[in-house]
């Protein structure tokens, strides 16, 4: 996969999430974006029970992540920590631990909506919801034939700023770890990671979900 | 068992429980070359394929009075290929006319941090060792002779001694829990391979 950078974009003022949507839509579609099906990611929660207590680990939280564009894949991940690409009978392995491994089914949060290609470009702009209420608004861009995050961050952020203006955001932080290595899908997942536990934290969006 | 490419293993879009049937047994090492002319002759015409594998066994100790057992692969002589893990549940205790052990396992293609990330989980390596050994195919059936190498030095793959003067002779299949007659058809082909080897059902609580 190329180059992708994952942020939030607030929702603008006096509008809901869903009429926020459809304006970045519309700026898209107007720069000559074409729609190309949609997409979703979900990740869900597994708290681990506490490691061996020499560590003194406890209560780590283990994301297990999903991205409709790898179907076959199961992204596993811990904050800080490494990120297994597994196949998809990872899931049925953490049903066989669900002694060790308690999933939080409240916290599982999930970001859908459109896939969008203008030239080498691929943007997603999904709405994130947890349960039944949305809660922000995901903008993925991805710069499909540079996989050398540095090399094309200028131009990654030139053309967020032509449809997403002033909340174009700041270098992701995983780029700072990657030097000259390659950029891969676990790195995406990395940033949803973050970006959905900054969205639990913040406040319910006060307009009450999708009208 | 070598780490099977991904794109051959099942493709499970729901919970699919996979069971798989084992039979074993063994030869002397002077044995070994008969046994392979026999396999040749009876299995899949295909390429003769060896293996050198590394196996990690990790556990999580948890509450529970036993602990959970992973399988960690991964090939030593084949590049590119994705870590395989393995977990296998208890032998079910089924009736005895069913001719294999069998047991749940559920198959995983990983990425090669896969060790980090099991101790990141909380999973202790148990023991280690390297599997060499060839493998044939017949139909779903899949037979494994190889042999067991200890490590010497804990992490250190370049200096392993054999374990025994024999090669251990797996026939396993992985199908859909519920298709007993999976094990007619293994104990069929069991049947041709005496008296070179004998393949039995071995239980490895009978053994402990």
């Amino acid at each position: 996969m190329g180059v992708t950078c994952v942020s939030q974009v607030p929702v603008a003022e006096g509008k809901s999430v869903q009429q926020t949507v459809e304006l970045l839509a519309r700026r898209l579609e107007a720069l000559g974006a074409d729609k190309q099906g949609t997409f979703g990611v979900d990740c869900e929660t597994y708290h681990t029970a506490g490691a061996i207590g020499t560590q003194g680990q406890t209560g780590k939280l283990m994301y297990v992540m999903h991205n409709s564009e790898y179907p076959l894949s199961c992204f596993a991940l811990f904050e800080n920590g490494p990120c297994l690409v597994a196949d998809a009978n990872f899931d049925t392995l953490m049903v066989k631990l669900k002694g060790f491994f308690q999933n939080a089914k409240a916290n599982k949060i999930e970001s859908r909506g459109t896939r969008y290609q203008y030239c080498d470009f691929l943007v997603k702009l999904g709405t994130v919801t947890m349960g039944p209420s949305a809660r922000g608004i995901s903008v993925e861009v991805e710069y499909c034939p540079c996989v050398i995050a540095n090399d094309c961050w200028n131009l990654l952020m030139e053309f967020m700023q032509s449809f997403m203006g002033s909340h174009t955001p700041g270098i992701p932080s995983v780029f700072g770890a990657k030097h000259d290595s390659v950029y891969s899908p676990g790195d995406t997942m990395v940033q949803y990671m973050e970006l959905f536990n900054k969205i639990r934290k913040q406040q319910q969006v006060p307009v009450a979900g999708i009208r | 068992m070598e780490a099977p490419p991904v794109t051959m293993m099942p493709v499970t879009g729901g919970t699919i429980n996979m069971m798989e049937y084992l039979l074993q047994g063994s030869v002397l090492d002077q044995s070994l070359e008969s046994l392979l002319h026999r396999l040749r002759g009876l299995c899949d015409n295909m390429e003769p394929e060896t293996f050198l594998d590394h196996e990690m066994v990790f556990l999580l100790k948890g509450q529970q009075a036993s602990p959970f057992v992973l399988r960690a692969r991964r090939s030593m002589d084949k590049t590119g290929m994705p870590w395989h893990l393995r977990y296998l549940g208890q032998p079910e205790i089924g009736d005895k006319n069913r001719h294999a052990l069998v047991r749940n396992c559920v198959d995983i293609a990983t990425s090669d941090n896969l060790t980090d990330f099991l101790v990141e989980m909380g999973f202790r390596m148990d023991h280690e060792f390297v599997a060499k050994g060839h493998v044939f195919r017949k139909g779903i059936m899949k037979i494994v002779v190889y042999k067991i190498f200890r490590i010497l030095m804990p992490g250190n793959t370049e200096s392993i001694e054999p374990l025994s003067l024999s090669y251990l002779v797996e026939l396993n299949v992985v199908a859909p829990a519920g298709q007993d007659v999976v094990s007619d058809d293994m104990r069929n082909f069991a049947e041709q391979l005496k008296p070179l080897v004998h393949l039995e059902k071995i239980d490895p609580k009978r053994l402990m």
